[in-house]
C-alpha cells in the first residue's frame, strides 16, 4: 500500500511492509521504522517508530502537530495526484483574493488601469489592522468586484489582474 | 472592598481580571457583545450583561450601555481592563457621576497623559527628558514640513490619542510625508475618534523600556521596575520581560528611569497602577514617549519577577486603601518572559486569522504562566484585536526563562487558525536575542537574517503516517498491516 504525499509543499510518498513503515522523501532520501500507533483520545496518537516516541495530535482538517511541530500534510493516491497537477495550470489572469475576512476600506485602482508589481490594489481592514494588497505582478485591472465598505470573507475575490 | 465588579472589557484580560475579583471574594459582572456571548470571560464571570453588536462602537466603547449595567447588575466599581476605554476620561467622568468608581485613575490624570503632546509637555516641565519633536499637533502639510526639517528625517508620526502603534507612521523624507499624514490620520480617527498626529525625530534602533508605577489615593507612589518591550511588529508588542537585559550590565538605569517616571507620574498627580514608556538608546540615554493611564497587557511579567499582584492592587487601591509597600520593599528576582500568541501569520505580513478554534491544549508544568481567553471550540472574532492568549515563564535566570519559553511553546497546540507560535520559537533560538541585544528594529532584521528552519525528517514522516491512515476511506485500511488498534484508530480519525 503506497500514498503519496504532499507535507508542507513538498512531495515524498509513504508505503507500508509488514509492521514496518518505508518514507521516501526529498531526492532518493528515504527512512524505514517499524512502528506502533495507540490512540490517545479523539485526534491524538501516541506513535512509536522503532524506540522513538512521538506525540501526533490532528489540529484541523490536514494539520498535524508532531512533538513540537506542524506539518501541514496531504494524502493522494497516486492518480489522484496526477490529476491534480493537471489541474493547476496557471491561467493569464490572476484574482486577488481576500487573505481574511473583513472590511474593504479603499480600492486603490480603477477598471483598466496598468500596475506595477508591488503596487497597492485595496485595503482591507480586520481586527483593527489595515492590510494593503498589493499587486503579485505588472498587469491591467480587468475587474474590481468590491468597493469600500464592502464586507468580504476569506477566498473572496477583490481585483482580476491580467 | 466592593462587593460586586463590572469588567468592560473581554478577551483574555477580561478572564484576568474576573480571576483576581474571584480571589479577592468579590463578585464578577462580564459584559458582552453579539459576538462574544459564549466567551470564556462570560462563563466564568458569575454575571453577565449584553451590551450590543459585534462592533466596538455599538458595544464594548458604549459608556452609557456599560454604566446603565452596572447599575442594573448593582456593580460598585467597574474595571476597564485596557484598550476600549480604559483611557477615557469621559468614561471616568461618566463612572463617577454615576457614583460608581472607575478602578484607575482620576480623570483629571488621564486628561493630563491621554493627550501625547499634552504628556509631553507635563514630562519637560518635571524635568524628564524627552525624545525631540512637537509638542501640538501638527495642524497643515506646510508646518509639519517645517517642523520634520528641524528635525532631520528620519521623523515619526503619531497619533495624539494613540496607542498600540496605531496611527504611527515612519516618514523617511519629504516626498512621503503627506500621503503618511494622510494614512495616518485616518486611522488614528477610526481607531480613538481623533485624527490628530504629531512629529516626533525618529531615535534609530532604539530599546523600548517601559516602567511600572503604582500609587494609592493618599500619595504614596512606587514604581516596581522595567519591563523590556522592544520586540515588535507594526509598533505593537509581541514579547515582554523583566528585568530587561541592560540591566545586568547597566544596574543604575533601573533606580534612573524610576525616579523619572515617579517624577512625572507625580506632576500628573496618578494614582492606581500605570506605564511610562521610555526609548532607551545605544549609549543608554533614556527619553519619555507617553503614559499608559491604565493596566498594561504586559504586566504579568513584572507580576512575577516582583510578587505584587497589579490587579489586586488596583482594586485595594480604587477602594481607597492605603499602598502598604514601600519603594524599598520592591526586588526583583529571576526573570519573567511573556510571549503574546495572536491569531496571525507572521510567515504572510502578520495577516490576522480570524475562525475557529478546533484544537487547544495548553501548557503547563514549572514555571508557567497562562493569560488565555480563549477555548477548544471558540470562534475567534474578526472585530477585535487578535491576541488570544499570554503565555509568561519565571525562571531564576534568563537562559532558564528562555528555554523555559520553548519548552511551554512546544506543548502548546493550537489548532484551526494561523499563530506565532512556531515564530517565537525561532526568536528564541536566535544568537542575537538569546545575548540580550534587543532594540524595537529587531524583528525586522531578524526576519532578514533567519534561516530556514532545519527539516526534521522523523518527525515529518511520522506526520505522513498519521496522516495516511487518518485521511484515508475505510476501504482502503484492510490493506494496511499492523495490530488492530491503530487500524480502528485510524478508522475513527476523521480529520474535523
Amino acid at each position: 500500500m503506497t500514498y503519496d504525499v504532499i507535507i508542507d509543499g513538498r512531495p515524498a510518498r509513504l508505503s507500508f511492509e509488514g509492521t514496518s513503515f518505508r518514507y521516501e522523501h526529498g531526492e532518493g532520501q528515504s527512512l524505514q521504522h517499524d512502528f506502533s500507533i495507540e490512540p490517545a483520545g479523539e485526534g491524538r496518537f501516541a506513535v512509536l517508530a522503532d524506540a522513538r516516541s512521538y506525540e501526533v495530535v490532528l489540529l484541523s482538517s490536514g494539520e498535524i502537530w508532531v512533538n513540537g511541530r506542524v506539518f501541514r500534510v496531504e494524502v493522494f493516491d497516486p492518480r489522484g495526484l496526477r490529476a491534480r497537477e493537471q489541474g493547476a495550470e496557471s491561467q493569464g489572469r490572476r484574482k486577488i483574493l481576500a487573505p481574511m475576512p473583513g472590511r474593504v476600506i479603499r480600492v486603490l485602482v480603477e477598471l483598466d488601469q496598468e500596475v506595477e508589481a508591488g503596487q497597492g490594489l485595496i485595503v482591507v481592514e480586520a481586527m483593527k489592522m489595515q492590510n494593503e494588497m498589493k499587486s503579485p505582478r505588472a498587469g491591467r485591472v480587468v475587474e474590481v468586484k468590491t468597493a469600500p465598505g464592502a464586507a468580504v470573507s476569506a477566498g473572496e475575490v477583490l481585483v482580476i489582474l491580467e | 472592598m466592593f462587593g460586586k465588579v463590572l469588567v468592560a472589557n473581554r478577551g483574555e484580560i477580561a478572564v484576568r481580571i474576573i480571576r483576581a475579583l474571584r480571589e479577592a471574594g468579590i463578585a464578577s459582572v462580564a459584559v458582552f457583545s453579539d459576538a462574544d456571548r459564549a466567551s470564556l470571560a462570560v462563563q466564568m464571570a458569575d454575571e453577565a450583561a449584553h451590551l450590543g453588536p459585534a462592533a466596538a462602537l455599538e458595544s464594548y466603547l458604549r459608556i452609557d450601555k456599560i454604566i446603565n449595567a452596572a447599575r442594573r447588575h448593582g456593580a460598585e466599581a467597574i474595571h476597564p481592563g485596557y484598550g476600549f476605554l480604559s483611557e477615557n476620561a469621559e468614561f471616568a467622568d461618566a463612572c463617577q457621576a454615576a457614583g460608581i468608581v472607575f478602578i484607575g485613575p482620576p480623570a483629571g490624570a488621564i486628561r493630563r497623559m491621554g493627550s501625547k503632546t499634552e504628556a509631553r509637555k507635563l514630562a519637560i516641565g518635571a524635568g524628564a527628558p524627552v525624545v525631540p519633536g512637537t509638542e501640538s499637533s501638527v495642524s497643515d502639510l506646510d508646518e509639519a514640513r517645517n517642523v520634520a526639517d528641524r528635525l532631520g528625517y528620519p521623523v515619526l508620526l503619531k497619533a495624539a490619542a494613540g496607542g498600540g502603534g496605531k496611527g504611527m507612521r515612519r516618514v523617511d523624507g519629504e516626498a512621503d510625508l503627506g500621503a503618511a499624514i494622510r494614512d495616518a490620520s485616518s486611522e488614528a480617527g477610526r481607531a480613538f475618534g481623533n485624527d490628530e498626529v504629531y512629529l516626533e525625530k525618529l531615535v534609530l534602533e532604539p530599546r523600548h523600556i517601559e516602567i511600572q508605577v503604582l500609587g494609592d489615593q493618599h500619595g504614596h507612589l512606587i514604581h516596581l521596575g522595567e519591563r523590556e518591550c522592544s520586540l515588535q511588529r507594526r509598533h505593537q508588542k509581541v514579547m515582554e520581560e523583566c528585568p530587561s537585559p541592560v540591566m545586568a550590565e547597566f544596574s543604575e538605569l533601573r533606580p534612573r528611569m524610576g525616579e523619572a517616571a515617579l517624577k512625572i507620574a507625580r506632576a500628573a498627580e496618578y494614582s492606581n497602577a500605570g506605564t511610562l514608556e521610555f526609548l532607551v538608546d545605544r549609549d543608554r540615554n533614556f527619553y519619555f514617549l507617553e503614559m499608559n493611564t491604565r493596566l498594561q497587557v504586559e504586566h504579568p511579567v513584572t507580576e512575577l519577577a516582583t510578587g505584587i499582584d497589579l490587579v489586586q492592587w488596583q482594586l485595594r487601591i480604587a477602594a481607597g486603601e492605603r499602598l502598604t509597600i514601600a519603594q524599598e520593599d520592591v526586588s526583583w528576582s529571576g526573570c519573567a518572559i511573556e510571549c503574546r500568541m495572536y491569531a496571525e501569520d507572521p510567515e504572510n505580513q502578520y495577516v490576522p486569522s480570524p475562525g475557529r478554534i478546533t484544537r487547544l491544549q495548553e501548557p503547563s508544568g514549572p514555571g508557567i504562566r497562562l493569560d488565555s481567553g480563549v477555548y477548544e471550540g471558540w470562534v475567534v472574532p474578526m472585530e477585535y484585536d487578535p491576541l488570544l492568549a499570554k503565555l509568561a515563564v519565571w525562571a531564576s535566570s534568563r537562559e532558564g526563562a528562555v528555554a523555559r519559553m520553548r519548552r511551554a511553546l512546544q506543548e502548546y497546540k493550537i489548532g484551526g487558525i494561523r499563530t506565532n507560535r512556531a515564530f517565537f520559537s525561532e526568536v528564541l533560538d536566535d544568537e542575537l536575542f538569546r545575548a540580550g541585544q534587543l532594540s524595537t528594529a529587531f524583528l525586522e532584521q531578524f526576519f532578514e537574517r533567519r534561516k530556514e528552519r532545519a527539516a526534521d525528517p522523523e518527525a515529518e514522516a511520522v506526520a505522513a503516517l498519521v496522516a495516511a491512515l487518518a485521511l484515508r476511506k475505510p476501504a482502503d485500511v484492510s490493506e494496511a498491516r499492523g495490530s488492530s488498534e491503530w487500524l480502528r484508530s485510524g478508522r475513527e480519525a476523521e480529520l474535523r
